[in-house]
Parts: C-alpha cells; structure tokens; sequence
C-alpha cells in the first residue's frame, strides 16, 4: 500500500478506467465495425473489409456533398464568428459606460443548449422572416430555410449568434494584456487609430487567434444539435453535415457498419484538422 | 505495475459500485420482488396520445392490482425508429412497442411474439391485419384506421359557390381549384375571408407528407397491399403522370405557386394550423389525424371540414388511402409474466367497454376492429374517412412496404429537389427507380 | 472630433446589443400569444392574443419541476465526480515522473481530438450489454468523456504549484491521500471553477448522450423533455416558446449570479 505505485493507481485509476472504456474500447471497436456490416439490431456483424470504404468513395454521391458542404460551412463560420467576435471585443473595450451589460448580452448565447438555439432560430427563420417579409414585401426574406442557399446561411447566422461572444471573451482577454506604454507611443508617433490596430493590435492578438481558429473550426466540423432543430438536414438532405449524416446512416438507414466507415473518417479529418493547426500556429507564434 | 493489479480492481469494483448505487433500482426483477408486481414497459411514438393513454394505463391498475405499466413516449415519428434502435441497442428493451409495416415486421423479427390466438384478432376488420402478418401468423395489432385526402373547408367552397359534391374526379376536381383560385385573386371572397391567400398550401419540408403520403396515390394502384410493394423488385410508376397532376396541382395552386423552391420550407404546422386553421389556404392534403390540431386553434373551422377524394388519373379516381399507420407489438424476450400482462393490457385496451371509451373519444381513433357500434366517431374528419370507408371508396396504404429509407429520404427529397428545379420530373422517376431496385437486390 | 467618435461608438454598441438580444425579445412576445396570434401577427406585441395558458401548459408537459431535477442532479453528480478524480489523477500525472506518466497524459490530451459521433454507436452497445444506462450510466460516461479536458487544465496549473508544501506534509507523517485533500486541493481553487463551469455548461445542454442513453422517462433532462415538444407531428410554437423560455431561464439565473466567474472560466478553458 505504501509503495508509490499503489497510490498512482488509486490517484489516476478510477478516471483512466472510466476514460478506457468510455472512449478508448469504443474507438477501436468503432474501427473494427467499420469492416464490417452490423445493422445495429442483433448482434452479427460479419467481416466485409474494405467495402464499406470502398462504398463511401464509390457509390455514396451524397456522402461527399455532405463533406464538401460541412467543410464549407466550417470556413465560412470560422471567418464569420471570429471576425464579429473580434470586432465586439474592439467595441467593448473602448470603455464606454454600456460595456458591461453589453458583455452580457453579446455572452449570452453561447450559454444555451445548442438544441433550443436551434429551435428559436427555426422560428425566426421560418416565421418571424415571413411575417416582415410578407408585411414590407421583401421577397428576399420569405421561404427561408427552404432552399440549400439559406438553410446554409441560417446555420451560419444561428453559429456566429451563438460562437461570436464567446470568442468576445477570448479576445478580450488579449487585448487587456496590450501594455498601454505601446498605444502611447504609438499616438505619440502620429499613429491613426486603424494603424494602431494594424501594426500593434492584431498582431499582438495573434496567439488568441490561433485558439479562435482552433476552437470554432473543429466546433463547426462536429456541429450536431444545431444541425438537427435548425433544418433537420433539409431540403433534400442538402443541409445535412457529416455527423447527422453519420447518425441517419446508422439509425435510419440501418447500416451501422457504413456509418461507422464514415465516422473513422470523419476522426480522421477532424485531427488532422486540429493537429495541422496546432502544429502550424506553434510556428507561427515562434516566429513571432 | 503488477503489485497495483489489485488495487486496481478494487478500484474498478468501487466506481462499479458507486455507479450501480446512482443507477437506482429499474431492474424489473428487483421491483417485482420488492412489490409482487408484474412490469410492462411501453414505449410508443404517437405524442398525440401520451397523456390520455398514462389515463388508461392507470384505470388499467387499477382493474389490475398487481401490474405496473410504465409508457414512455418518443416525440416525432422520424425519430422514433432511431430510438427504439437505441433503446435495444441498450439492453433495457420494452415490452410492447410499436412497428409499422412489412420492412418493420422483417427487421425485428427476431423480436415479435405470435399474437395470432389473442382474442381481438377475430374482431379486426377486413384486411387491417395484413401489415401485420407474416407468413400467416400476426404479430401486431393495428393502432386505428387513418384516412387523408384533400381536407377542405367547406365554408370557403360554399362562399365560392362551388359544390362539393360533383369533385369524383381529376378533371371536376382542378375545374373547382381554377375556379376558387380565380375568386381569391379577383378579391370575390376578402369580406368574409380576409386571410384566405391560396387554394392550396403543400408541406414539402415534411417528406413524410410527398415521399409516403402523395406517392403512395400512385403507387397503391399499382400495388395491391404493402405486402406486394414489399415484395416487388422494382418500381414501374406505371400512374407517373397523374402523381405528376396531384402534386403540380397543390404546388401551382397554393401561396407559393410562383416560387415553388420556397414550398420545402413549409412544414406541417404551416400547413395545417397557420394554413387551413387560420383560413389563409382551402385545401391541404392531410389526414383526419390533423382534427385537433385545428380544433385548438379555431372550433368553428374545424367542425366544418370534410375530404376530398385524391383522383389518379387512369385509375380509381373518386377514393381517399385509408390504412393502419402503426401496430403495436410485444417483445418476444420480455419475461412470460411481462408478456402475459401486455397481452392483457393491448386486449383490455381495444375490446374493453372501458377501453373502446378511450380509444374512440380520447384518442379520437378509427377503430380497426368490430364491436365499435356505440363508439362513433365524433369528429368531422373521423366521420368523413369512415364515409368513405363504409362506401368502399378506399385505396390501401403500400408505402409501409417501401423499401427503408425510400419514401422519405429518397423519394420526399426527390421532390423537393423536383420543387426546387433542380431534377426534372423524368429524372426523378428514373432515379427513385434505380434505388428502389438497389435497395431490393 | 473626440465626442463625435464616441457618439458614433455608443450608436453601434446599442444597435449591435439590440441585435443579439432580438431573438430573446420575438421568443418572450410570442411565448404570451395564442397560436392564433402566432400566426397572424409575429412581429408586434401580444395585444389581442395574449395569454399565459402557454406558460402553464408548458410547465406541466416539461413537467418541469421533474425534468429540472433531473438535469440538476445529473450535472452536479457528474462535474462533482470529474473534479475530484480529475485533480486526483493530474495531481499524480504531474508529480510522477515515469514514462508511463507522460504517455498516460499524452492519452488524455490528444483524446480531446475524438469526436463523439465516432465512438457513439459501439459506446452504446458496451453499455447496453454491461446494464449501464440511465443517470448512473450517464454520469460514467461524462466522466469518460470530460476527463481530458478537466485532467489537461489542472495539469497546467498544478505544475505551477512548488514541491515544498507537500515535502513538508509528508515529513509531518500525512499519507498521499491527506495531503492532496487537506493541502493541494484547496489549493486548486481556482482552477476548480473554471473545470466546473465548463463541465456545467456541457454536461446541462447535452442533447444527444442522453437521448441515447436516458430510455426511463423518470430521468428526463430538460432538452430531452424539449425534444418532446417538437414531435415531429405536433408542433405547437405557442407552447414550444414557452417551453424555451421555462427552459432558459435557470441557465440565464445562473449566468447572473456566477458571471465574473463563468467569463474567467471561458477564458482559462480556452487559452489552454
């Protein structure tokens, strides 16, 4: 009992058990069913090796849709959410006496289930548009979500609501560690306020952009309930992304084999993405 | 490392003991023996009756002292395949749950009990059972009797002066659609119906709604039961065009006429409570299922509706589908106790005066099953779909006989892309062809 | 020139302040409507159609009191057993110099990588087959699941944290287990609100593991019991909204009274 590696066990067992077969038993499972063609109901999965692969990069057209258009949606919603988020940390910063309840409000979001977000926007979306578009005659603003064009920026609208304030916070936190000495001198120097921001600021916030970067790219990669209140994944399956395509393999199409196929490549792109951007901001920072 | 072996497993067993303590006591075998009392778990898809079906369950108790029935209740029918799938998966399976047709009756298999001795099977009525039979023995018991069609406001059509009486055709019904179309646009009706907008409104959005509800027009004349669309290898559309009509007719004709993408936004709450309830639209094609859901929103509406019948043209052109959407059945490995006690409770439920109370007047069903005499249905959808029943004006329901994943997924996708312009009508049949024999072979 | 540009500030912050609470404000208006006045009028305030109907017919199909419970007892059992092993393990990971130590936080950290979509369906099936599910089973797997966020964070932070203090313990004759509790753990503070904030906010909005592994409607969270509402069948706005609203509501509590730490938390969790 006294040696130390007794105690490691009793420090690090219980979590790393829970950890074992939680997620690490489950992953290499994941791996083997995916040569497989279990359908989920009983429990026979016979061994197909690469077919179900072989399938994905075949014969499933839909399948690389949905890659593209979640990889699309990724971009889009990464520039959009820090881009706003940045903007808002410069706005709150300016010390004007609103700042605070404008924290707040601007943080609000991201606090709420990403089932119930969807939900509201559902509603703004397909009522709430309606009504002023019906009202003011603006075209532009009936049917949406009707086609893959709005439910695509719909997801994108509902993603930088919920995801810009808190990459608020992220940057806010950044441009707090600016020394003032700098911006000083810099004013001293003749420097406009959008120099300033050019030449001090943003590269000085760098390093926060890397984690924005990181964070909201995989966060929209792996994007789930939103996905499921906001459209469903309509019309035509056109706004579906990879992980309620993964889903609806599995539980609707009963081919929980196929589904598992996808779902080692869809870890497969999710660490590389994250792994290339850690790697790549590391050196950039070094750099720096 | 290997000193810590032991410790390890005595760590194991700790966090496996402190989890079994949080998990509490929903094993069924520890509840019966704390109370004596046989567990039937119910896990059902129709929101609708959640409430009214905990009510029977309880007069059910109490008839039966030592049963406890728990329902659990999965909101949307989409999902409801996923999480009966999940709730297997689990190990902790139901005792009675629910299967829809023939794709459903071959998947779970290995789960059905034979209910062909129970007593209610003699009183079904004619042909109800055969989405529930298997190689002549029935495994299911049908929920109720649904019908759709084009359910009108009768209101609107008189104010049109248009009778409805003389719509048994294709070509009666879309001379009553130009001429009401012709009265809204020329503003005859906005004094007595300011919100009345369009004709028709179409829920595209709801796959359910094109892919089962609108093919299955078509596809019920050229297969004779779910059992034969099941087993059909291929799909001919052989009534393509006038699936074409039905569908172009509602999409023209309603609010969206000029813009057809926009119909896949509309979902089924746009159509029948901010459509037909509120008076914005005249028709929708929907079922008698959509009474209360008017009911709440405005009484008067919804005591004035009546169903038009969905002409295919070549065919049957004067008939609405009637069928049995869903089944309950009982989980074969559920222990005998449980099974018994389920048996019991689906019987009690639908041969039982008390039970048939409930069935008729709480979950405003249909029937499938004889007996009902002093149990007719009170509303005037559920009225309207019996007419049509006792005329023998009924084409069956064959999408339960899809093959998975078709009608919806597939097909209801292929429309909204065909609303869409994105696939020509020849495309889509051609397509929804093809995977219908992929999914065959 | 000075005052000009703060005017032009103050204009933007409360337009762009109105902008992101206008979702909140359509919500709360049409939650006090009939589904009528839903229908015929989104935009303005509940004039005619106002109700509270929709209040208490949602509070009753949430059947709230329950469901929140529920969700309560299944986020505090759960962030309370991920903090206490978590800051255990890490405590051991940083003051173990073996391989096995630094492989074993390697592990941990780049599980952060794992979606959950690609562990889901044989997740399920493993615990089916063990008869872990409802809150017990629910809670083993947040702790599966949260362990490497929570491990990574007190990592960081117990290696800031110098040697002598526990040195000095030891010498006094307290055993591992007496000195993480009584002199490193509170120690930990801190850090300790961070990883519970985070856990909190994950662990109260999750939809999907409980929806797979939830099947007694005794333990219903409250997104569980929202899904419900949207039955695909039967959407109902007014009493949908009302829902949300009900529902939001202790989050937005919360919010007010923990803010200056959740904003921290945020932060720290981040810049991680």
């Amino acid at each position: 009992m006294k040696t130390s590696k007794g105690w490691f066990s009793i420090f690090v067992g219980p979590i790393l058990f829970a950890f074992i077969v939680v997620v690490i038993i489950p992953m290499f499972m994941g791996v083997y069913y995916s040569f497989t063609s279990w359908n989920g109901i009983n429990n026979n999965a016979t061994w197909v090796g690469l077919k179900n692969y072989v399938e994905i990069f075949t014969e499933d057209k839909e399948f690389l849709d949905v890659f593209l258009f979640t990889a699309k949606f990724a971009i889009v919603s990464v520039i959009s959410i820090n881009l706003i988020g940045f903007l808002l940390a410069l706005l709150v910063t300016k010390g004007l006496k609103v700042s605070n309840f404008l924290r707040s409000a601007f943080f609000l979001p991201n606090l709420i289930g990403g089932l119930i977000l969807g939900f509201i926007w559902q509603f703004i979306f397909t009522k709430g548009f309606d009504a002023v578009g019906a009202k003011l005659g603006i075209e532009f603003l009936r049917g949406w979500l009707a086609d893959t064009q709005t439910g695509f920026w719909g997801l994108v609208i509902l993603m930088s609501w919920q995801m810009s304030g808190y990459m608020m916070v992220i940057y806010i936190a950044a441009l707090q560690n600016i020394p003032d000495s700098l911006l000083e001198a810099a004013e001293i120097d003749g420097a406009g306020s959008f120099e300033k921001l050019i030449h001090i600021t943003i590269p000085l916030v760098a390093p926060a952009f890397t984690i924005g970067l990181f964070l909201t790219l995989s966060n929209s990669f792996k994007l789930y309930d939103q996905n499921l209140s906001l459209t469903g994944g309509g019309p035509y399956n056109s706004t579906q992304m990879l992980a309620m395509n993964i889903y609806n393999t599995a539980f609707k199409f009963n081919d929980f084999g196929l589904a598992q196929a996808k779902a080692v490549i869809f870890l497969i792109t999710v660490a590389a993405i994250s792994i290339t951007q850690i790697y790549y901001s590391k050196k950039k920072e070094v750099e720096m | 490392m290997f000193k810590s072996k032991r410790l390890l497993a005595l760590t194991i067993i700790l966090v496996m003991a402190a989890s079994m303590f949080f998990t509490g006591c929903s094993k069924k075998e520890e509840v019966a023996q704390e109370t004596g009392k046989v567990e039937v778990d119910v896990f059902q898809f129709k929101v609708e009756i959640a409430k009214e079906l905990e009510n029977a369950a309880r007069d059910y108790e109490a008839e039966h002292p030592d049963v406890k029935i728990n329902i659990q209740t999965v909101g949307g029918g989409d999902d409801y395949g996923a999480a009966l799938k999940a709730r297997f998966q689990s190990g902790n399976e139901p005792d009675i749950y629910n299967v829809g047709g023939p794709q459903d009756l071959k998947d779970w298999t290995s789960k059905l009990e034979d209910l062909s001795n129970e007593p209610w099977v003699e009183k079904a009525l004619d042909g109800v059972l055969s989405g529930a039979t298997m190689d002549g023995k029935v495994y299911a018991l049908p929920f109720n009797i649904e019908g759709y069609g084009f359910v009108y406001n009768k209101g609107i059509f008189e104010a049109a002066g248009i009778d409805p009486t003389k719509i048994v055709d294709y070509a009666s019904l879309e001379e009553a659609v130009k001429t009401l179309d012709g009265k809204i646009k020329a503003g005859e009706l906005k004094e007595k119906y300011p919100t009345l907008e369009a004709v028709f409104e179409y829920a595209a959005k709801e796959t359910w709604v094109t892919g089962l509800h609108t093919s299955n027009v078509a596809l019920s004349q050229e297969f004779p039961s779910s059992l034969d669309a099941y087993n059909s290898k291929n799909v001919e559309f052989k009534y393509g065009d006038s699936l074409k009509k039905i569908i172009d007719l509602q999409a023209d004709y309603s609010s969206n006429g000029k813009t057809r993408a926009k119909l896949n936004a509309v979902d089924y709450s746009t159509q029948v409570e901010q459509g037909l309830a509120i008076e914005r639209v005249a028709i929708i094609q929907q079922g008698n299922w959509v009474y209360g859901g008017v009911k709440s929103i405005d009484e008067k509406v919804a005591d004035n509706l009546a169903i038009l019948p969905m002409p295919v043209v070549g065919a049957k052109e004067d008939s609405i589908p009637v069928g049995v959407p869903m089944h309950w059945a009982i989980n074969k490995d559920s222990d005998d106790a449980s099974k018994a006690a389920a048996k019991d409770f689906l019987n009690w439920l639908y041969t039982s005066e008390k039970g048939k109370d409930y069935v008729v007047n709480k979950f405003y069903f249909i029937p499938a099953f004889k007996g009902y005499e002093n149990f007719e249905p009170q509303d005037s959808l559920g009225k309207a779909v019996k007419a049509y029943a006792e005329a023998g004006k009924t084409v069956p329901w064959v999408f339960m006989g899809y093959p998975t994943g078709w009608g919806m997924d597939m097909l209801g996708a292929n429309i909204q892309k065909y609303l869409a312009g994105e696939m020509t009508w020849d495309e889509l049949i051609k397509d929804s062809q093809e995977r219908w024999t992929k999914e065959r072979s | 020139m000075k005052n000009k540009n703060k005017l032009s500030l103050w204009i933007i912050s409360i337009l762009s302040g109105l902008l992101f609470l206008s979702p909140f404000y359509i919500v709360l208006t049409n939650s006090f409507k009939t589904q009528k006045g839903i229908f015929t009028d989104v935009m303005g305030l509940p004039k005619d159609f106002f109700t509270t109907n929709n209040y208490v017919e949602a509070f009753i199909a949430l059947d709230f009191v329950k469901s929140f419970t529920n969700s309560l007892l299944i986020t505090v059992g759960s962030s309370l057993i991920i903090i206490v092993l978590s800051a255990m393990a890490a405590w051991m990971l940083v003051r173990t110099k073996t391989k096995l130590s630094s492989f074993l936080f390697l592990v941990f950290a780049a599980a952060m990588l794992i979606p959950f979509q690609s562990v889901m369906l044989p997740l399920i099936n493993i615990m089916g087959k063990v008869g872990l599910l409802n809150p017990g089973g629910l809670m083993f797997m947040y702790l599966g699941f949260g362990s490497s966020l929570s491990i990574i964070l007190y990592h960081g932070f117990i290696k800031g944290i110098p040697k002598e203090l526990e040195e000095a313990a030891t010498i006094d004759g307290c055993n591992k287990l007496q000195v993480f509790f009584y002199i490193i753990f509170p120690l930990l503070k801190p850090i300790t609100v961070t990883v519970s904030i985070l856990n909190v906010m994950w662990i109260w909005n999750d939809f999907l593991l409980p929806q797979l592994v939830i099947n007694d409607p005794k333990w219903h969270t409250i997104p569980l019991k929202m899904f419900y509402f949207f039955g695909q069948f039967s959407k109902r706005w007014d009493l949908a909204l009302a829902g949300l609203v009900i529902a939001m509501i202790p989050i937005i509590l919360f919010y007010f009274v923990a803010q200056k730490h959740i904003i921290k938390g945020v932060t720290q969790g981040s810049i991680k």
